[in-house]
C-alpha cells in the first residue's frame, strides 16, 4: 500500500519544474542540496549520534575538490566529481579519528575546529582562490542535455536524491542503522552486545563524508562557483537548525527540516537580520517543546489523544524453556587468576582469584561496594586489569575489547538496566540476534538484496525470541515505556540473543516482587540446562541460596569464602561482613559507577 | 511473514527512475524571461549587503545610488517613465548572490547596480551575462575586469589604479622606500595587497615586512610589533574603514613612526573616528573621490546627500551615486530597453561624475586614474600632483 503512494509523489517530482519559474525551480535546486546534506547530519548526528558539526566542510570540500580538479587540473566535470566525493569521504574517514577518543561536546568543539581550519585554509590558499572563490566552473556534460538548464539540472538532482534518500532510509532500517542507533542510545550496552564501536563511528562519519561530498558535487555544477562564505560556521548552525526542526532521528525528518527551512530563508531573504533571529527562536523552541522535530509531532500528538483512552494493558506472558541441551565447552568456562584493579588511589580489587566451571551457577555476593560489579566490568571487557588474569575456556582475554568478547560468547545484563531507549523491545533484541562482523558492510552497496535476506532472517528469530521470554505483546513498544519488571525480561532476553555461553547477571532480581524472582530463578535454571553457565550478582540471599551451584563471598575486594551456599553462610567473617553492613537487603546504588570507558 | 521495510526501501527509487524516464520527453522551463515592456516603470535592481559584516558598505552604496535615482524619477523619469528601485540583500554571501541574481534575471530588471563586495560581483557576473543584464558594480577587484563581461561595468578604478597612483607617489615624488605592509586575506585586503606589491616591484622595492592578519581581526600588536622592529618609513594598510582605523590607532600606540599610507576606506569617516585625530594625521591616501569640497559637482552632490540622508556624503555614496547616473543616461539613450543595447550604451557613456571622467574601455573599467591626498588635523588635503 506504501508503495502505492510513492508514485503520485514521484509523478508531482517529475512535474514539478512544468510550474515554476527560473527562480524558483533555483530556489528548489538549492533546498535539494541541503536535503542531501542534512541526510548526512541526520545519519551522523541524528542516528549514529555522533556530534558533527564539520558537516559544511565536507560539503565544502566536495564543491571546492570539484572545482580545483576542474578549472587547475583540467579535469572533466564527472571525474572531477567521483573524486571529490572519495575526497570527502577520505576527509570523513580523518575526521571520525577523534570520534574515536572524545564523544558529545567535546566531539562537537572538535569537529567545529576543523570545520574552521576548512574556511581558513581555502581563504588563505592561492589555489583555492582565496576570499574571491573560484568561478567559471564548467557545466556538467550529459549526452547533449544542457544542464545550464536548472529545469534539467533539477532533473539530475532529484535522481540523485531519490537513490541517496532511499539507501539512507535503507541503512537506517537494516542491521546496521540498528547498531548505530543502539549505540546512540548506550555505546557500552551496544559494544556488550557485539557491536564494533570504533568502526561504527567511522562508518557513521564516512556515510557524512559521502552525502556532503555528493551535495558538495551537486552545489558546484549548479551555481558554478564556490567561495569560502557558502560554507561558513553561520550556514552550519543553519543546517544543524534545518535538522533539529525537521527531528534528528528521522531521515524523512531531516530532509523535511531542510527543504522547509531553505524555503523560508528565500522568503525572508530580505529580513535576513530577523532571520537568523527567527531560526534561533525556532530552534529553542522546537528543542523544549518537540525535542523529536517535525517528524516526531504525529506520534507526539497521538501519544497525547491516546492518554485518555484506556486500552487494555498488554500482559508478559510466561517464559517458555528451551530444549535441554548438553554443556557448551568442557572444563572451566571462566577463571579469574589474582585480579587487582586499582583507581588511582582506590583498591576496588585485591587479589581476587575464582573459577567458574562450565555449567555451573556461580553467585558472587557480598556488601555494597565490595567490587562485584568492578568483576563483571573486567571479565566482560570493560576496565582492563591493573594486575591479575582473566582467562575465557583457558585463553587469556584481558584486555579484550567489550564487543570482541561478546563475539567469543561472553553475554551480561546491567544494575542498573541499559536497554536502548529509542529503539523498540524487538530492535533490542535484533542489535544482538545480529552477529554479523562489521566487515561484512560492503554487502550494503553491493548487495542490498543479501541485506534484506539476512534482515528477514533475524527478524524470524527475533519472533521467536519475543515469544519465547512471552514479550511478543511488547514487541513494539519502547522499553522506557514499560515496567521495570519487563525491562529486566527484555534485557536477559537480549543477553541471550547473543547464544552466549557465559552470561553474566548483575543483580536480575534487584526490584522485582516475589513472584517475579520466582520466575527469575526458573528462567535461570532452564537456561543453565540449555548449556548456559551462569555467573549472578546477588542481593536476594534467598534466591542466591535455591538458585547457585557455588557462591563466591567479596568484601573489600577480596575474596573471603567460597563454597557451597549453606556452607558459606554460616562463616563468621561472612556474616561479619554482613552485619557490619546491615543494609545489605537493600536493592538500589551498588559500588562504582558502572564502568566509565 | 513480516513484510520487510527494507524490501519496500529499496523498490522505491526504482518507481521514481522509471518515471523519470516515462515523462522526459519535452523540457520544462524555456519560457523566456518578462518584462521589458515599452510601459510601466522601468525595474532597476540594487543589490548590496544590508545585514551583515559589509552592511555598512551596502548601506552608503544604497544611499548614494537612492539619492540619484529620486533626482531622475523627480525631474520626470526616463521618457516619462519612471524608475523603479528595488533594494536586496545579498548578506556579503556569494550564495545568496547567485541566488538574487537568478530572481533580477527572472524578476524583469532591466540593469542591476552592486554589490560593494567584489566576491559576491564575480560569482554573480555569469548569472548576468546569461541573462543579458548590465551590471555595474562598486567592487573594484582587478579579477571583475579580468572577467570581461560584456554586461559588467565597474563605477570606480580597480586596485591596480589605487595602488599604482600610491606606489608612484611615495616611491617616486616623496622618495620613501623603506615600506612595510598589513593587508587582510579578505577580496579587497588581498587585491590591495596584490596591487601595491606589483606597483613596488616594479620600482625595484622590496617591502621590509608584508603582514596579513584576517578582515575580523581586532588585535594586530603581534603583526604591528614585528613591523615597528623593522622601522619602516612607510607601513601601508590594506583593509575595510574600520579595521584600518584599529590597525592605524594600534600602531601609533605601539610607537610606529611611519607614514601610514592606503586607498579609499583611509579618506573615510569611519577611519578617521576609529583611529582618532593624532593617529591619522600626515597619512597618504589614495582615492578618486577626496572630499566633498572639490568641485562645484561635489558640493552639490554632498549638499542633496546631507539634506535627503542627515549625513555627510563619502566615498562609498559617490561611488554608486556616479554609477547609477551613468545607467540613468545609458537608459536615456536606448529608451529604457535593456540587453545588449543597453551594455553598449554604457559603454559609449561619457560621462563627467563626481569621480573623475568616465570612459568605459573593454574590460568595463570607466576611471583609471585617483589622486593623492594628505589628511591634515582630519582633514583630506589633495597633494597636487608634481
Amino acid at each position: 500500500m506504501r508503495r502505492l503512494a510513492l508514485i503520485p509523489l514521484a509523478v508531482a517530482a517529475v512535474l514539478l519544474p512544468y510550474g515554476l519559474d527560473r527562480y524558483a525551480i533555483h530556489v528548489v535546486d538549492v533546498a535539494i542540496v541541503f536535503a542531501l546534506l542534512g541526510i548526512g547530519l541526520g545519519l551522523v548526528m541524528g542516528v549514529a549520534g555522533q556530534v558533527n558539526l564539520a558537516q559544511i566542510a565536507f560539503f565544502g570540500i566536495g564543491a571546492y575538490a570539484c572545482a580545483i580538479l576542474t578549472t587547475r587540473a583540467g579535469l572533466g566535470f564527472w571525474v572531477a566529481a567521483a573524486l571529490a566525493v572519495l575526497v570527502a569521504v577520505a576527509v570523513g574517514l580523518v575526521v571520525a579519528i577523534p570520534a574515536l577518543r572524545v564523544q558529545s561536546h567535546y566531539l562537537g568543539i572538535v569537529t567545529l575546529g576543523l570545520a574552521l581550519a576548512f574556511i581558513n585554509w581555502i581563504t588563505n590558499t592561492p589555489e583555492a582562490g582565496g576570499s574571491e572563490g573560484i568561478s567559471d566552473l564548467p557545466v556538467p556534460p550529459m549526452f547533449g542535455i544542457d544542464l545550464t538548464s536548472e529545469h534539467l539540472f533539477y532533473y539530475l538532482e532529484i535522481v540523485v536524491f531519490a537513490i541517496g534518500l532511499a539507501f539512507a532510509l535503507f541503512v537506517v532500517a537494516s542491521p546496521l542503522g540498528r547498531r548505530m542507533r543502539a549505540m546512540r542510545d548506550d555505546s557500552l550496552a551496544a559494544g556488550a552486545l557485539g557491536a564494533d564501536i570504533p568502526l561504527l563511528r567511522v562508518t557513521a562519519f564516512v556515510l557524512s563524508g559521502l552525502y556532503g561530498g555528493l551535495a558538495g558535487v551537486l552545489y558546484a555544477g549548479l551555481i558554478r562557483y564556490v567561495a569560502p562564505e557558502t560554507f561558513s560556521v553561520a550556514n552550519m548552525f543553519l543546517l544543524l537548525a534545518m535538522v533539529i526542526i525537521g527531528g534528528r532521528q528521522s531521515i524523512l525528518g531531516c530532509v523535511a527540516g531542510a527543504v522547509a527551512l531553505s524555503l523560508l530563508r528565500e522568503v525572508l531573504a530580505d529580513f535576513s537580520v530577523y532571520a537568523q533571529l527567527g531560526y534561533g527562536t525556532v530552534v529553542v523552541l522546537m528543542v523544549v517543546f518537540a525535542p523529536t522535530g517535525l517528524a516526531g509531532l504525529p506520534r507526539l500528538l497521538r501519544a497525547r489523544l491516546s492518554r485518555h483512552r484506556s486500552g487494555e494493558r498488554a500482559e508478559l506472558r510466561p517464559f517458555t524453556p528451551d530444549d535441554p541441551a548438553p554443556v557448551q565447552g568442557g572444563g572451566d568456562m571462566l577463571e579469574v587468576r589474582g585480579v587487582s584493579m586499582r583507581f588511582k588511589g582506590l583498591r576496588a580489587l585485591e587479589e581476587v582469584s575464582l573459577t567458574v566451571p562450565a555449567g555451573q551457577i556461580r553467585g558472587v555476593v557480598g556488601p555494597n561496594g565490595s567490587g562485584k560489579t568492578t568483576l563483571f566490568n573486567i571479565v566482560s571487557g570493560f576496565y582492563v586489569a591493573t594486575a591479575g588474569r582473566v582467562l575465557l575456556e583457558g585463553d587469556d582475554v584481558g584486555g579484550v575489547a567489550p564487543y570482541r568478547l561478546a563475539r567469543r560468547g561472553v553475554a551480561r545484563t546491567f544494575q542498573n538496566l541499559r536497554l536502548f531507549g529509542d529503539l523498540t523491545v524487538r530492535e533490542n533484541l535484533l542489535v544482538a540476534l545480529d552477529h554479523t562482523r562489521t566487515a561484512w558492510t560492503w554487502r550494503y552497496v553491493a548487495l542490498p538484496h543479501a541485506v534484506v535476506r539476512h534482515d528477514r532472517a533475524l527478524r524470524d528469530q527475533a519472533a521467536r525470541l519475543l515469544d519465547r521470554y512471552g514479550l511478543t505483546a511488547f514487541a513494539d513498544a519502547q522499553p522506557r515505556s514499560l515496567p521495570y519488571g519487563i525491562q529486566r525480561r527484555i534485557e536477559i532476553a537480549r543477553a541471550m540473543a547473543l547464544s552466549p555461553r557465559l552470561l553474566l547477571l548483575d543483580e536480575p532480581a534487584a526490584g522485582l516482587n516475589g513472584e517475579e524472582v520466582l520466575r527469575l530463578a526458573e528462567m535461570v535454571r532452564s537456561l543453565r540446562a540449555s548449556g548456559v553457565t551462569i555467573v549472578i550478582i546477588e542481593h536476594n540471599m534467598g534466591l542466591v541460596m535455591s538458585l547457585c551451584d557455588q557462591v563466591t563471598v567479596l568484601s573489600g575486594g577480596r575474596v573471603i569464602a567460597d563454597g557451597l551456599p549453606g556452607e558459606v553462610a554460616v562463616l563468621p567473617e561472612v556474616v561479619e561482613a554482613y552485619l557490619g553492613e546491615p543494609a545489605y537487603l537493600s536493592d538500589d546504588n551498588e559500588d562504582a559507577p558502572e564502568a566509565a570507558r | 511473514m513480516f513484510p520487510s521495510p527494507l524490501h519496500r526501501i529499496l523498490t522505491a527509487p526504482a518507481a521514481v527512475l522509471s518515471l523519470l524516464v516515462l515523462t522526459s520527453c519535452s523540457a520544462p522551463g524555456e519560457q523566456a524571461g518578462a518584462g521589458e515592456s515599452g510601459t510601466g516603470p522601468i525595474k532597476v535592481a540594487n543589490v548590496n549587503a544590508q545585514s551583515g559584516q559589509l552592511s555598512s558598505l551596502g548601506k552608503w552604496e544604497n544611499k548614494g545610488v537612492k539619492l540619484a535615482i529620486d533626482e531622475v524619477n523627480k525631474s520626470g523619469g526616463i521618457n516619462g517613465r519612471q524608475v523603479q528601485l528595488d533594494l536586496f540583500d545579498d548578506q556579503g554571501d556569494p550564495t545568496v548572490g547567485t541566488n538574487l541574481g537568478r530572481k533580477i534575471a527572472d524578476g524583469g530588471y532591466v540593469a542591476m547596480l552592486g554589490t560593494a563586495e567584489s566576491a559576491v560581483t564575480l560569482a554573480m557576473a555569469p548569472i548576468l551575462k546569461d541573462a543579458k543584464i548590465p551590471n555595474i558594480t562598486s567592487g573594484q577587484s582587478p579579477k571583475l575586469a579580468g572577467l570581461k563581461s560584456p554586461f559588467l561595468f565597474l563605477n570606480a578604478p580597480t586596485s591596480v589604479t589605487y595602488d599604482e597612483t600610491l606606489a608612484k607617489y611615495l616611491v617616486e615624488t616623496k622618495g620613501l622606500k623603506k615600506i612595510a605592509l598589513i593587508s587582510n586575506n579578505g577580496t579587497y585586503g588581498t587585491g590591495e595587497h596584490d596591487a601595491f606589491l606589483a606597483s613596488l616591484k616594479t620600482r625595484g622595492v622590496t617591502p621590509l615586512a608584508d603582514e596579513v592578519v584576517t578582515p575580523d581581526q581586532k588585535d594586530f600588536s603581534a603583526a604591528l610589533t614585528g613591523i615597528r622592529d623593522k622601522e619602516p618609513e612607510v607601513l601601508f594598510i590594506g583593509a575595510e574603514e574600520v579595521e584600518s582605523g584599529l590597525i592605524a590607532k594600534q600602531a601609533r600606540e605601539l610607537g610606529v613612526k611611519a607614514v601610514l599610507a592606503g586607498g579609499a576606506p583611509m579618506g573615510t569617516e569611519p577611519y578617521l573616528t576609529t583611529a582618532g585625530q593624532d593617529a591619522t594625521e600626515g597619512a597618504v591616501v589614495s582615492s578618486p573621490y577626496l572630499t566633498n569640497d572639490a568641485t562645484e559637482a561635489t558640493r552639490a552632490f554632498a549638499a542633496a546627500y546631507k539634506t535627503a540622508y542627515g549625513e555627510e556624503a563619502e566615498v562609498h555614496g559617490a561611488k554608486a551615486y556616479d554609477g547609477a547616473r551613468i545607467l540613468v543616461e545609458a537608459l536615456k539613450a536606448t529608451g529604457g530597453a535593456g540587453g545588449q543595447k543597453l551594455a553598449d550604451a554604457i559603454r559609449a557613456t561619457k560621462y563627467a561624475g563626481l569621480l573623475g571622467d568616465f570612459a568605459y574601455d573593454e574590460s568595463g573599467v570607466g576611471i583609471h586614474a585617483t589622486q593623492i591626498a594628505v589628511i591634515k588635523s582630519g582633514e583630506l588635503v589633495p597633494e597636487t600632483a608634481s
